[in-house]
């Protein structure tokens, strides 16, 4: 019922802004695609687990690893190092791949005219 | 502008080296010690002018670091397939690992950092001198 009447107030609010204001359609639709996407993403932040809470879904035997043995594997004291460039080096090297393509394509735009 | 950023610019790129080198030691890295080295290049060329600047790494010199870096990394990466390990792999290729929390140790993480801030360092100069001359 409630959803029933929310539908009707949005019509009628959709019609008082084009014909009695005389917005755009183009700028209402703006600006509902825009309200849209802020729900989704509120939503999607709300149904976010909380941080640090230890039920996380990320707390499991992998950070623990890393966290028990990391400095024995790679004689790194900084942790966020030895994960960075060695257990996921081939993310890093993708990483710098994407920098050396990103001056490549400003390069090529710059000097190209 | 000129004196303050000619008395700065030793200590932000000698902090960048820092930066760099400590990478496996301490907060920071690659990515931002380099960061922090192209930043003081960039300072030189804003506080003088753009040729003193260019003085300071030539623009060939510049995208050869730039290529060069990537290309250490995949090297180093290769060199781990030759010493018997999987691609990119540490310890388990044989790099020396020395003693933890020493400059020199954590084998291949050292050489890829240096790697790394090369590359960003040249990516931020060029970019820089890039988008500055524009169509030339």
């Amino acid at each position: 019922m409630i959803y029933f009447l929310f539908a009707i107030i949005f019509v009628i609010l959709t019609l008082f802004l084009r014909f009695f204001i005389g917005v755009e359609p183009r700028i209402i639709l703006t600006f509902y695609l825009l309200g849209l996407i802020i729900f989704l993403f509120s939503f999607t932040v709300a149904e976010m687990p909380t941080f640090g809470s230890p039920v996380n879904p990320a707390f499991n035997e992998v950070p623990q690893r890393y966290l028990e043995s990391g400095v024995a594997e790679t004689g790194a004291i900084n942790i966020v190092s030895s994960i960075i460039i060695d257990y996921r080096a081939f993310d890093t090297l993708g990483e710098a791949t994407v920098l050396f393509v990103a001056i490549a394509a400003v390069i090529a735009t710059i000097k190209a005219h | 502008m000129r004196i303050t950023s000619r008395l700065v610019v030793p200590f932000i790129q000698i902090y960048g080296i820092y930066v760099v080198l400590h990478g496996h030691l301490s907060p920071g890295g690659s990515f931002s010690g380099g960061a922090i080295f192209g930043a003081s290049l960039v300072l030189v060329a804003l506080s003088f002018n753009l040729e003193t600047g260019a003085k300071q790494i030539s623009h060939q010199t510049a995208s050869l670091l730039e290529s060069g870096g990537v290309l250490g990394f995949v090297i180093t990466g290769l060199v781990a397939i030759a010493l018997g390990g999987n691609y990119l792999s540490n310890r388990a290729a044989g790099f020396p690992a020395g003693q933890a929390g020493e400059l020199f140790s954590a084998g291949a993480i050292l050489i890829i950092t240096v790697f790394v801030g090369i590359k960003v360092a040249s990516t931020i100069v060029t970019l820089f001198y890039n988008i500055i001359e524009g169509e030339k």
